[in-house]
């Protein structure tokens, strides 16, 4: 590719050389190359690359550049009457400062433009091509997108008259966002992108051509690929194909993000094969392709779906549920102060509690759910609870909505004195309709019930909304926690909710702590209790007699079955 | 001399100028940057153990670049401390998010400025 520059602004010229290095292009500088006629069809430009001036006679460049089919790409420096200048006449243009990324992509844009018979004139139709080249490349997976690889297939199809077409269904728990932030689930995503990678580096036969295409919208894949000899041999191959796809991309998950986030995803592959047929043209063959194995990824999932509603009633049914009660120390003496109660399906695709209260939502079996894990969380452990030792619940603010709890009688859940029990009420879940909660949190309060808000400082509440409901606990996020010994803004921001806690009359727990520099820390910054593995590790109550046996062995290492005795360490 | 590398990133170039003589003078290698985009393009040569980042910045602010630094593997450990007018809760989360070690409140105080920048780098030794 050849790649004509007109540019004096010294840090676009460094990137566009090293552009024009990494996809093995020319660079020449001058535009006039571009007149004079004695060129061979050798130095016909590719791409012109022009800064603009006020002397910039965007004219002329338009035709030189019509004259030799090239793209031409105007950069501008800021000045706002440039993109209307520009757009009278190039195929893009762009604003410095530019990244190399920024301009592969402009090129690319540019190059499809000047090809395509496609002429943009008015600038709404330009914001309309702005929003859907955007959709061109994937900067998260690497992967570009159909629109940009339409072609190849089609090119594929034609030449060997059969391709396939794998679409790699990517679904994820809400849960994920919520809990960990977008910047874990486009980890993911790249983790599922880089796996799709490896695996058919290890698996395909050299001969094999092999496209990957992201499905921007949909965080979805797809790929095209060649499914070699008979109808039925493919189809074999494409089963077995799909099938490693997925488990591969299942325990890479699970190796780069834990079990806990691989639950809360879901990856199912659904194929097709599509055949060339002359009578029908070949992108309506190529989308069909796509929107049937999309449909079998889909019906994957759906399967999927309907087996968790399915074995979740049947979780509720046999009360195949377990409890992990995570011990809370007093941070000065290092005493037990309390248990926070964990809900633990038997089911391993309903192990977490996220899952749990997700597929629930799904069933409309929410109430049900949280009641039979009150009921558990209770029985498990009260009677056994020490003077001043309190029993942490986790209550969902939809809970309030179940006339059951709100008219909780506290003694027929087995609780005979509700000062020992802390509500936690996560910060996360946004609460629509404040006075209604906090009238709810009220009689609770007059029945006894303390109250902890969870998840303080993972964002989305302020400081303001935590104080508005009083609590008697403030639980500060594991974010805030996770190697706060070296991390200075986290020792700022819990030294404020402390303080802030002191003047309200709140006590504040940490939550994750896991090293012993990260409690010295905490405990330096006044935080009241803690919570996390460096104390104890959870024990367990409430597993069904058939499972309690494997459980205890397999726990038995890190199961400490009174860690008062203990002392702490 | 120490060869510890600092990278000053401001596109006030009077803060940066005077940011680039006290560090220098406390024996520093430093490098400065006017924007995030010029940032992030000199961090992979100049690979640096601590930087500073204005917040407000023309084009990528501060939080952005910080992002970036954080998120890439090379410079997980490369300690990054923010230059922030503002210092009030919503600021300081906002930096958390973004994955930021550290704060610094604008005007700076120059005896300030060193004794963070050398907590940091101590801290940067205890982290692996």
């Amino acid at each position: 590719m050849r790649i004509v520059a007109h540019i004096r602004n010294a840090a676009l010229r460094a990137v566009i050389d090293e552009v024009a290095g990494d996809i093995n292009a020319t660079v020449s500088e001058s535009p006039d190359a571009l007149s004079s006629n004695g060129t061979g069809p050798e130095d016909v430009p590719d791409v012109m690359i022009v800064e603009l001036t006020d002397s910039t006679d965007t004219h002329h460049l338009r035709s030189a550049a019509r004259r030799a089919h090239a793209a031409l790409l105007f950069v501008c420096a800021e000045d706002e009457s440039c993109p209307n200048l520009a757009l009278a006449d190039a195929d893009d243009w762009m604003l410095l400062p530019v990244t190399s990324d920024e301009l592969k992509l402009r090129m690319i844009i540019a190059q499809k433009r000047s090809r395509g018979a496609r002429s943009v004139r008015t600038t709404a139709d330009a914001a309309e091509l702005v929003r859907y080249e955007e959709l061109l490349y994937d900067k998260r997976t690497g992967f570009p997108t159909l629109p940009v690889m339409i072609e190849n297939a089609r090119s594929l199809l034609e030449r060997r008259g059969e391709l396939t077409v794998l679409y790699i269904h990517f679904v994820w728990y809400e849960k994920i966002e919520e809990i960990y932030g977008w910047q874990k689930l486009d980890d993911v995503l790249e983790t599922t992108a880089q796996a799709v990678r490896r695996f058919y580096a290890n698996e395909a036969s050299s001969s094999e051509n092999i496209m990957m295409v992201s499905h921007v919208a949909d965080d979805d894949f797809i790929l095209f690929t060649e499914v070699p000899s008979s109808p039925y041999a493919a189809e074999q191959r494409l089963r077995m194909i799909s099938e490693r796809l997925e488990s591969f991309l299942r325990s890479n998950m699970e190796d780069g993000h834990g079990d806990d986030i691989a639950a809360l995803c879901g990856i199912y592959v659904g194929a097709a094969t599509i055949f060339r047929n002359p009578k029908i043209r070949t992108e309506r063959l190529i989308y069909r392709g796509i929107r049937e194995a999309a449909q079998a990824a889909r019906g994957a999932e759906q399967w999927e779906r309907t087996r968790k509603v399915s074995d979740l009633k049947s979780t509720i049914r046999d009360g195949a549920v377990f409890i992990e009660y995570h011990p809370i120390i007093v941070t000065a003496t290092e005493e037990v102060y309390g248990f926070e109660a964990l809900a633990r399906g038997v089911r391993r695709e309903l192990r977490s509690p996220e899952v749990l209260f997700e597929v629930a939502e799904e069933a409309n079996l929410v109430w049900e759910l949280s009641r039979l894990l009150r009921q558990r969380a209770v029985s498990g452990i009260y009677d056994e609870l020490k003077d001043g030792q309190f029993l942490f619940l986790n209550i969902d603010p939809h809970d309030f909505d179940d006339p059951t709890f709100r008219n909780l009688d506290p003694e027929e859940l087995g609780i005979s004195d509700p000062s020992r029990v802390v509500l936690e009420i996560t910060e996360r879940t946004a609460i629509k309709d404040y006075p209604r909660f906090k009238e709810y949190l009220d009689v609770f309060r007059a029945r006894g019930f303390r109250f902890a808000v969870d998840d303080a400082g993972s964002g989305y509440a302020g400081l303001g909304s935590i104080a508005n409901l009083e609590p008697d606990y403030i639980k500060l996020d594991i974010s805030l926690i996770a190697n706060i010994d070296t991390n200075f803004l986290k020792q700022n921001l819990v030294e404020t909710m402390v303080s802030f806690a002191n003047s309200q009359g709140t006590q504040v727990i940490a939550e994750g702590v896991e090293r012993r520099e990260e409690f010295e820390t905490v405990k330096q910054l006044g935080v009241h209790f803690t919570q996390g593995f460096l104390f104890h590790r959870p024990r367990y109550a409430g597993l069904p007699a058939s499972r309690k046996a494997s459980h205890v062995s397999h726990a038995s290492t890190k199961v400490d079955p009174d860690p008062e005795e203990r002392g702490g360490l | 001399m120490s060869d510890i590398r600092v990278m000053v990133v401001d596109d006030d170039p009077n803060a940066l100028d005077i940011v680039r003589t006290f560090l220098e003078s406390r024996g520093y290698e430093v490098t400065t940057a006017s924007n995030g985009n010029e940032a992030l393009g000199l961090l992979e040569d100049v690979n640096p153990a601590l930087v500073l980042l204005d917040v407000m910045m023309p084009g990528m602010d501060g939080w952005e670049v910080a992002r970036v630094i954080k998120n890439h593997p090379n410079f997980r450990r490369t300690r990054v401390v923010m230059l922030t007018a503002r210092s009030d809760f919503a600021d300081k989360h906002e930096g958390l998010r973004a994955g930021a070690d550290d704060y610094i409140v604008k005007p700076i105080q120059l005896h300030e400025l060193g004794e963070r920048v050398e907590l940091n780098l101590k801290a940067r030794e205890k982290t692996a």
